[in-house]
């Protein structure tokens, strides 16, 4: 019952916050200064009329208590619009751009989150040692670093220098099967190796933090005292109490990747998401600003749900507070 | 300690050097196969604008009109030589003496890329299609209700209900097939901008063959273009949101041209080997535009002094455009004089240095002196003497415009000098919208640009145009009749006499400042291809934006496809085998030790 209880506030929270993030975003991006029809008909030969014409087409003429009537309902309906720039459906442009984010902020959380937990739990475990002093170093100095500063570096190096990898973009156009396969990945290789290594900071610094937090809690001199092996006590007892905390990190991160990596897209011309919403954002394209933002906003809700029924799961102090 | 932990890092370390050996060795086979292309000649351009759209109605961007001017002809086209008429899917227009009406000529035998007939009806359909459907990129090229006839497949008429040049201007008007656009006739205006068309049909060299929005869009050979057979196959646009990595790609081979680059880049390709750097013509030019008041619903009072044009004059003189062109434009620009563009050499005029206002903050601060305009109170700025009033300006510069925000700071600088504060507000095209919407601004910093022939500039320079076009309303009687004389005047050098003094009238008003005419930037690579042809002429545009004539010519040098990233060299092949095997022994040895313990 407890349990029910509990799932069921976490969910109405969740949609709670997703109704708050879409009103937020309609209200938000229409308060902005700028009109983006007007900036669309900056061209030769587009009169007033042709721009209030454009205007009402879409529905920019309405009053704002109407236009986020029509807003709600189609959402409701899984219509996202059409970009104000293109014509093409936000549905289409989103789905487009989802696969290169997904692939390169995902496997990126992956890969980070998997060997910054692992030197953190290292480093934490052996405090002091020549590894964990190194580790942190670097951690704060990977973690401190701007990613678009190490995307230039790793890409003059790498693609200006040596010559190695291609200078930014995706798969080539004409490519199929495992020639498009094999061409992904070396464009994939760069920015892929920015991402994990601007994330994988964050992650050691915290597990590190957390693991030596742990290992000086009562219950772990208790393991020790009673003769349980380093390797087991540090498996069974710190890592999984250590881990917490990082468990979240990882979780959220996963929501976040959605919104896509717009710097490091950015520098290397990969067509995510988040180079969506910078071009979106410049052009004042509302319909895929909202969407992009909507998509984003209810993947981080969506994480953030998962991470609070699973803690629930995983520490059931939680569940019972 | 043996550790799991340490396994499982040695692991993995071991995985990312796998996973990067064999990306790498990736990259040397992918590379070459993909600029290959098989025994595909194939042109790769970089490109900073995306694709915004595949739909000649919608085009708004600079590789819509790249793909559109590649994928469709035009009734009549413009020369590479100075942007007059030139044969097009038409020969010629013949006028009937009092310019009511022109019959033009349509080539014989024309086809679409699907292998239709193309015939006068199909221009004719576009034409009408335009009018009706009121398409506001292309229907003010239809003065004077005109009608059109095709007796024959080769033959349309165009009459007019007043005399007019408007066939022979030519109408940049992207003729259409009627067999694919009819059912979209009558539509509204949002139907026919959103139709996609990819692949398309067209009547130019190359189609759109597939586009991938933010990525690549790719346009393939029309095997039933009317003219000669392009030795291109296939030319291959890549989207690159970082300047200096489309310059990479440039210098690394990857890609053959680049398109649109920033000045700031020009040290980086300049004197590279294999690279050359064409400075385009300007089409464009950099502006700053007074605001004389009177915007419907404005609530803003721009400077009255600036009505006065000994100020204007003033703030002329004492702007250094040379300093922009060096210091904004790295080069990349001639300085600033008319409101029509160099690129239109037959109607451009350079004003004679007798009439000039040079560079001269002293005859600028005497000028205004001599006028009392005087700093009253000691702070620095003068006073307007009729209003008392500090000559104080609210400029917004576009951020979105090349250099527009850097010769406002310049600016800054510059009307200090003559005691006038200005308060330089930098802002998004979409909020330059709203200060030139509102009339919230006492001049402001941003661009025109516009068709070859100079009619559209003239225009929105016109008193009527306050609320619609103009920028700050300037409304001018006697430069209202200049435009007006040439719209009407048939005879091409009586009216390049007209447009003339119509930019020497702008001139001396001083309604705005002309900064600069900023260079486009283009990048190619010497060893693989040529026969790349200017428009208009040798410093124009190499890559398509009035005709596609480039396409025609270019012919590849020798095996036209090396190059790419040229790959892991073999010996840090062999470092790297032996890191990854000595790892996997490493970690296979600890594991081995580990188990025992574990046990």
């Amino acid at each position: 019952m407890g349990s029910r209880r509990y799932l069921l506030s976490k969910c109405l929270q969740a949609v709670v916050t997703l109704w708050f993030v879409l009103t937020f975003n309609f209200f938000l991006f229409r308060v902005l200064p700028g009109d983006p029809i007007g900036l669309l008909a900056r061209s030769e030969h587009f009169t007033p009329e042709d721009v209030a014409r454009l205007r009402h087409d879409q529905g920019l003429d309405l009053p704002m208590a109407e236009q986020y009537v029509v807003y709600l309902k189609d959402i409701a309906t899984g219509n996202l619009g059409e970009s104000l720039r293109t014509g093409i459906p936000v549905n289409e442009l989103i789905g487009s751009r989802m696969r290169p984010t997904v692939l390169l902020v995902g496997l990126g959380t992956i890969l980070a989150s998997w060997l910054g937990v692992l030197i953190g739990i290292r480093g934490g475990w052996r405090r002091g040692s020549r590894f964990d002093t190194t580790s942190q170093y670097s951690s704060l100095v990977l973690y401190a670093m701007p990613e678009g500063w190490l995307g230039m570096l790793l890409l003059l190096f790498f693609s200006g220098w040596l010559h190695w990898f291609p200078a930014g973009g995706y798969a080539s156009a004409d490519e199929t099967g495992v020639a498009y396969l094999v061409d992904l990945l070396d464009h994939l290789f760069l920015p892929l190796l920015t991402l994990t290594l601007g994330y994988i900071g964050g992650y050691a610094i915290v597990m590190r933090s957390s693991m030596i937090d742990t290992i000086n809690e009562d219950f772990v001199h208790t393991a020790r005292a009673k003769g349980v092996p380093d390797r087991l006590v540090r498996r069974k007892h710190v890592v999984p109490n250590a881990f917490l905390p990082s468990f979240t990190l990882i979780i959220l991160s996963f929501g976040f990747v959605l919104g896509g990596a717009i710097v490091i897209e950015t520098v290397y011309s990969w067509p995510g998401l988040g180079l969506l919403t910078y071009n979106a954002i410049n052009t004042k394209d509302y319909p895929v600003i909202q969407g992009v933002f909507l998509i984003a906003s209810a993947a981080v809700i969506l994480a953030n749900l998962v991470a609070d029924i699973t803690y629930g799961y995983l520490d059931p102090r939680i569940k019972q507070a | 300690m043996r550790s799991r932990t340490r396994s499982v890092l040695a692991t993995t370390a071991g995985l990312l050097i796998a996973v990067m050996m064999a990306s790498a060795a990736y990259a040397q086979s992918a590379t070459s196969a993909a600029s290959s292309g098989g025994d595909d000649v194939v042109l790769r351009v970089g490109v900073i604008a995306d694709l915004d759209t595949d739909n000649v109605f919608a085009v708004s961007a600079g590789s819509d009109y790249t793909v559109a001017t590649s994928e469709y002809d035009m009734m009549l086209s413009f020369s590479s030589t100075d942007l007059t008429a030139a044969p097009g899917l038409a020969t010629g227009c013949d006028h009937n003496g009092s310019y009511t009406t022109w019959t033009c000529h349509i080539r014989p035998d024309l086809k679409w890329s699907d292998g239709q007939p193309l015939t006068s009806e199909d221009i004719a359909f576009t034409y009408r299609l335009v009018i009706d459907n009121n398409i506001p990129q292309y229907k003010a090229y239809f003065p004077s209700d005109p009608t059109f006839e095709t007796p024959d497949p080769t033959t349309l008429i165009w009459k007019a209900k007043a005399p007019t040049f408007a066939p022979s201007m030519p109408p940049w008007v992207y003729i259409v097939p009627e067999h694919i656009w009819a059912p979209y006739d009558g539509k509204d205006l949002k139907t026919i901008r959103s139709v996609s068309q990819t692949p398309g049909v067209g009547s130019g060299p190359f189609i759109l063959s597939s586009w991938t929005p933010g990525q690549s869009f790719v346009m393939t050979r029309n095997p039933n273009y009317w003219g000669p057979t392009p030795t291109l196959d296939r030319i291959e646009y890549s989207v690159y949101t970082n300047q200096e990595a489309m310059i990479q790609a440039l210098k690394n081979g990857e890609i053959d041209a680049v398109d649109g680059l920033q000045p700031s880049l020009i040290n980086s390709v300049q004197n590279t080997p294999n690279i050359a750097l064409q400075k385009v013509v300007s089409d464009w030019w950099l502006n700053l535009a007074f605001n004389f008041g009177g915007q419907a619903g404005s609530t803003y009072t721009p400077l009255p002094a600036l009505h006065d044009l000994t100020v204007r004059k003033a703030i002329e003189t004492a702007i250094d455009k040379q300093a922009i062109v060096q210091k904004v434009y790295q080069g990349a620009a001639t300085t600033g004089d008319t409101i029509v563009r160099p690129a239109s050499s037959y109607w451009h005029l350079d004003i004679p240095s007798d009439k000039e206002f040079p560079y001269s903050p002293s005859d600028a601060n005497q000028l205004l002196d001599q006028a009392g305009y005087a700093d009253t109170n000691n702070d620095g700025i003068r006073e307007d003497p009729k209003t008392g009033q500090p000559l104080e300006m609210r400029i917004p510069a576009s951020t979105d415009t090349t250099g527009a925000e850097e010769a406002g700071e310049l600016i800054v600088g510059y009307l200090k000098q003559i005691g006038i504060k200005v308060d330089l507000l930098p802002a998004t095209d979409a909020k330059m919208n709203d200060y030139w919407g509102s009339g919230n601004f006492d001049a402001y910093i941003w661009y025109w640009s516009g068709d070859p022939d100079p009619n559209y500039q003239l225009f929105v320079f016109t008193s009527d145009q306050c609320g619609a076009w103009s920028d700050g309303c300037w409304q001018d009687s006697h430069f209202d009749n200049l435009y007006e004389e040439q719209h009407v005047e048939m005879n091409q050098t009586k009216r390049q006499q007209l447009v003339k003094e119509a930019q020497q009238y702008e001139y001396d008003q001083v309604p705005g400042v002309v900064l600069a005419y900023p260079n486009w930037l283009e990048a190619y690579r010497t060893d693989r291809f040529t026969g790349w042809v200017g428009q208009p002429g040798p410093d124009g545009y190499l890559l398509p934006t009035y005709n596609y004539d480039t396409w025609l010519s270019l012919k590849p040098i020798g095996e036209t496809s090396s190059g790419g990233s040229s790959g892991i060299p073999g010996w840090i092949w062999l470092v790297a085998a032996v890191v990854v095997v000595g790892i996997v022994v490493v970690v296979m040895r600890r594991g081995r030790k580990i188990e025992p313990d574990e046990a």
